[in-house]
């Protein structure tokens, strides 16, 4: 299926950047359509590792909720236990397994502010938290914003 | 009234007349009211920056004023009252805070159809990489310095005196506390769905938030970016829109946030340590560590809230840059966490 969906966003970019980008002349405008362009790159770079990515955080939520589970208010257990037991959604669908990560980071974001934890479950709750950030695939990408047209110089 | 604005930009003409109807409203017998050079400049995430000159004439006689209006972008990081910071820059003429006289407040937009602000257009220009960027190293520690200067001036500012106190609220309890509920609600208003790592790191601030040595003016957003500078002299400390009456250890917390320390530090010359070592020095005040620590996290956390605002406005059509989930800072509080533990 030519051109991809990765040749067709690059391509894109490209366009942007050599036709359209140089013919706006306005600060602001220009500064949106930086950001706008350095974001597409982003997402097309990030977009073939999103599927990986909720498989993975969606298995390793559940691990931890597993471990969480004990030491949770028993109405906060019950609920975790209807969510771990439901079925899995196929692992290619991605709207599904979106679907389901907000359903498992809900509970986790429950459990991990339940009072008086043990230290080793604040360890497994820091050690998920930190190992999901490190493999997020969308970043935010800053742009400086172009230069105004005239200097502010009081006389 | 007149205006070179380009008959074609249909912004700027709706500013220019909103502004021709704001000066009315403010000198009513203000006639021969005029714009040059209305230009809308790049910068600035929460609000559109115009920059003009304005000549008008009225009983006192001609005046002619170069100036910046601050308008509310439709969609913005910040929701924030005009008010306020007219009220803050009102309080500081006169005082040894390099800030701009400000001249006319449209609170709800009735004029310029958004809330605005019309200020002086100071000299100096605006680089938010300064004390990294190109000048020689001293010329930036004497900025640095002069950075760390105004933010204990902003600190010495006597807000009982300048009638402070009623438009920005005399905090009533730990203003750690009250900085919590603010920007929780915030964070509940903007939130499109769960993150478990900002709800875990509100629960550490709210088990572990330190009380204040004393109340002074917080400006709530310092850094190069917000300040004008000429030379190695800062001409004034812009976008007041979130100062408030608070802690001390806020905004030093705000320039010793490990993650902003391209902005705020010098490697090997200035940086955590040297900066409250001078701080200590300028202001008598003892800095307790655990207690700035907390104020690194809040500063983090307070980010956090400002980048899910630009989420949620990005994807209710409302705001015309991409912001992601600020996972880039869960790690960092964290670890910040930890070693205050």
């Amino acid at each position: 299926m030519r051109p991809s969906v990765e040749e067709q966003l690059l391509g894109t970019c490209r366009i942007l950047e050599t036709v359209v980008a140089p013919a706006v002349a306005e600060p602001f405008a220009r500064t949106i359509l930086d950001n706008l362009i350095a974001n597409l790159r982003m997402v097309t770079e990030a977009l073939p590792a999103v599927p990986g990515f909720l498989r993975w955080d969606n298995a390793a939520t559940q691990d931890l909720l597993h471990k969480l589970r004990g030491a949770v208010p028993p109405e906060l257990a019950g609920r975790i236990d209807a969510a771990v037991s439901a079925p899995e959604p196929d692992g290619d669908d991605s709207a599904a397994q979106t679907v389901r990560n907000g359903v498992l980071r809900a509970l986790f974001a429950e459990a991990a502010c339940t009072a008086d934890l043990a230290a080793e479950l604040h360890r497994a709750i820091q050690d998920h938290m930190i190992a999901r950030a490190s493999r997020v695939p969308m970043r935010y990408v800053p742009t400086a914003p172009s230069p105004a047209p005239t200097p502010t110089l009081r006389p | 009234m007149a205006s070179d604005a380009p008959e074609t930009d249909t912004t700027a003409r709706q500013v220019a007349d909103g502004l021709a109807q704001l000066v009315r409203h403010a000198i009513p017998s203000a006639r021969d009211i005029a714009f040059t050079g209305l230009t809308r400049s790049a910068g600035g995430l929460s609000r559109e920056n115009w920059s003009f000159d304005a000549s008008w004439t009225d009983v006192q006689g001609p005046h002619a004023h170069r100036l910046m209006l601050m308008r509310d972008a439709s969609g913005t990081l910040l929701k924030t009252e005009r008010r306020r910071e007219f009220d803050v820059l009102k309080a500081l003429e006169g005082s040894a805070v390099a800030a701009p006289a400000v001249f006319w407040m449209d609170p709800d937009g009735q004029f310029l159809g958004a809330p605005s602000l019309v200020m002086e257009r100071v000299a100096g220009s605006c680089d938010y990489m300064v004390l990294n960027g190109a000048r020689p190293l001293e010329e930036r520690l004497e900025l640095a310095h002069a950075f760390l200067q105004l933010l204990v001036d902003i600190q010495a500012a006597d807000w009982q005196a300048r009638g402070l106190g009623p438009s920005l609220g005399v905090p009533e309890g730990s203003p750690a506390e009250i900085a919590l509920d603010e920007w929780e609600a915030e964070y509940h208003r903007v939130q499109i769905e769960p993150h478990p790592e900002l709800d875990y790191v509100l629960a550490w601030m709210r088990r572990t938030a330190p009380l204040a040595q004393a109340i002074v003016l917080v400006h709530g957003d310092f850094k190069p970016g917000n300040a004008l500078i000429e030379g190695t002299r800062i001409t004034a400390k812009l976008d007041w829109e979130t100062a408030h009456l608070g802690d001390p250890l806020e905004d030093l917390g705000w320039i010793t946030n490990p993650v902003r320390r391209r902005e705020h530090q010098i490697p090997g010359h200035w940086k955590r340590a040297q900066i409250v070592e001078a701080y200590t020095r300028l202001t008598g005040r003892a800095v307790d560590d655990a207690a700035l620590a907390w104020w690194n996290v809040f500063s983090c956390w307070k980010l956090s809230v400002i980048q899910l605002t630009a989420v949620n406005e990005f994807v209710s059509g409302r705001y015309n840059r991409v912001f992601q989930t600020p996972s880039w800072l869960f790690r960092p509080m964290l670890q910040m966490m930890e070693r205050a533990a």
